[in-house]
């Protein structure tokens, strides 16, 4: 529970921390707000993988990884890098563009599905390794548990706790009616894309970024 | 039923006599000197001059407003000078206080940094949800506090809506200055989607502000840091800061007004002024276009320096919520259906009076804020003169 408490104290912040990328996506989108819970679905379960990864390494090293400053900017750059691809390949390269499933094909509109789907994915995973200050406070705990599985465990609910804050996203597609979010959604993607590439960019490349 | 239209309201009804454009200024001439003068004559001749030189300013502005029965023009002289006085007087506070205009690191720890109004959209969902407001400036006291800039703010937005950004803004006038320079715009054709570019900025901002407790506009995107305040260049990120919002300036608020003659930087970039567009839905002024009296010349179209005017607007008789209230469609309008309207009211009638509602307020909002800066800033400038240096 303790893990869950954690996360309920601290879900603010880690929304915070998710909604520059999940808000233009669900925007940009114009889903209904049953299409943006499973949206939100495929996000968190990305993001739970990226919880649980790293459970395994802070169990593995005893959060070392973490303290180490060079080490952790090389990792949260990487997140970072790998979400600023992502939303400025959303913002410039898949807006517009006609989903193949307009044609009516099943086998296209699966395509279609699946991508969006690993995109989704791919997002949650990035924001899952990102450290937001509670996820820095839950590997020191983690890295604190006995066993593997209790780390697993700490993880988990920890991030149950978190992912209560971001139900009400998938209620932006209550404005789905509003053409022009979906433009302003895309266009936020691709400035919040090109923010996140500097930070992850200059972290990567080392002590440049102070 | 057959609806019956008063008679069409025609540009030269708005014109006023000398006497009678003199008695509808002397409100303004009494509230101006009042506020001007804070209630006492400077004994000290040079302040006694500039007060004098400030307030005629002013007032010959606004009876000329009233007797032309022109609004853009004598607005845009009163906006611009104040955008230009209040560089100079800021950059002077700012030699005075540091002795550069460069943000030390010491400054942004002991909070002295001045707050402007364009941090408010970024300030306000940390401080709900944190109590703390992101940015390195007094809450109260010092140079332009935060509380100070809040409830300006707020009186702005109930008097004027997005007039603010037409009568108020202290930057505004920079862009509106270079987009009157050519006679015709060398770029007519913009894509209408670039409209919707302030709301994007305006989320980015606000959610990346919110996941960072940072103002992200005013570090990385701010294109006025140029002529006002910024950080002194002590890293690679800083230097990177440095080359976008120079960057964004020369491009936003000189080069594309320029070649546009529109308000490129208010219009198409500025988060504040997107938000302050929702404020004008609950303001009591706006502008109506009266489609009895419209002959679809589109003249408010093409002049509209803010993209507010669209065949649809035409078509509905209202502007989008973007409309800064500037007046240059209703001056522009050769039938006088463009026009000043209060909420709730016919639009076909009383159109002077109007007018003079929405005047009072917003003017008298312009001189008193920019009164205090215009006379510091022509301060400064015969202090230059007479003695060489500003500070």
């Amino acid at each position: 529970m303790q893990g869950f408490f954690l996360g309920l104290s601290s879900g603010a912040v880690c929304a915070a921390y998710c909604a520059p990328v999940l808000v233009p996506y669900l925007l940009g989108e114009g889903r209904s707000v049953l299409q943006n819970f499973s949206a939100l679905l495929q996000f968190l379960l990305g993001r739970l993988l990226g919880y649980l990864a790293f459970a395994v390494f802070a169990w593995g090293i005893h959060a070392s990884l973490p303290q180490d400053i060079a080490h952790r900017n090389l990792l949260i750059g990487a997140a970072y890098v790998l979400l600023a691809g992502l939303l400025i390949f959303y913002s410039f390269f898949k807006a517009g563009r006609a989903c193949p499933s307009a044609g009516g094909q099943e086998i296209d509109h699966r395509l279609c599905d699946s991508r969006s789907s690993l995109f989704l994915l791919s997002m949650g995973l990035a924001t899952g390794l990102n450290f937001c200050p509670p996820f820095l406070l839950a590997v020191v705990t983690a890295a604190d548990q006995a066993s593997l599985l209790q780390s697993l465990l700490f993880f988990l609910t920890f991030f149950l706790g978190t992912s209560v804050f971001l139900i009400p996203a998938p209620f932006l597609g209550l404005l789905r009616g509003f053409s022009p979010l979906h433009l302003i959604g895309k266009m936020a993607a691709g400035l919040i894309g090109a923010y996140y590439l500097f930070l992850g960019t200059t972290m990567l490349a080392g002590g440049l970024y102070r | 039923m057959m609806k019956e239209h008063p008679p069409h309201a025609k540009p030269s009804e708005v014109r006023q006599s000398p006497g009678k454009s003199f008695l509808y200024a002397l409100p303004m001439m009494l509230l101006t000197l009042m506020m001007l003068s804070g209630g006492k004559i400077p004994a000290d001749p040079q302040r006694l001059f500039v007060l004098a030189v400030t307030y005629l300013f002013f007032n010959v502005l606004f009876f000329l407003m009233i007797h032309t029965g022109k609004t853009d023009r004598y607005r845009a002289t009163a906006f611009i000078t104040y955008a230009i006085l209040f560089i100079v007087s800021f950059i002077s506070h700012m030699f005075e206080a540091r002795g550069s205009m460069s943000l030390s690191q010491e400054k942004i720890i002991l909070c002295e940094v001045p707050f402007c109004h364009l941090v408010i959209p970024m300030t306000l969902i940390p401080a709900a949800f944190t109590k703390t407001i992101i940015f390195p400036g007094s809450i109260t006291g010092g140079f332009a506090s935060i509380a100070s800039m809040f409830v300006i703010w707020i009186g702005a937005s109930l008097s004027m809506g997005r007039g603010w950004c037409s009568w108020g803004c202290f930057f505004g006038g920079l862009d509106d200055a270079f987009s009157r320079i050519l006679k015709k715009p060398l770029i007519r054709k913009i894509d209408p989607r670039w409209n919707y570019l302030p709301w994007a900025v305006l989320l980015a901002v606000v959610l990346t502000a919110a996941a960072f407790l940072s103002p992200t506009y005013c570090e990385w995107l701010c294109p006025f840091k140029t002529v006002t305040e910024f950080q002194a260049v002590t890293s690679f990120k800083i230097l990177v800061q440095t080359i976008i919002f120079v960057s964004l300036f020369i491009a936003l608020v000189i080069v594309l007004p320029l070649l546009t003659k529109r308000r490129i930087q208010c219009s198409l970039f500025c988060p504040f002024g997107a938000m302050q567009g929702l404020t004008n839905r609950i303001n009591a002024f706006d502008v109506r276009i009266d489609p009895d009296s419209c002959i679809n010349c589109k003249r408010c179209m093409t002049a509209c320096p803010t993209f507010s005017v669209t065949e649809e607007s035409i078509r509905t008789g209202r502007p989008l919520m973007s409309c800064m209230k500037c007046g240059t469609c209703v001056d522009v309008c050769p039938k006088g259906a463009a026009s000043f309207h209060v909420r709730g009211t016919p639009v076909a009638v009383n159109r002077n009076i109007k007018r003079l509602l929405f005047l009072y307020a917003a003017f008298l909002f312009l001189a008193i804020f920019s009164g205090g800066t215009i006379q510091d800033g022509l301060s400064r400038i015969i202090r230059l003169i007479t003695t060489g240096s500003m500070i």
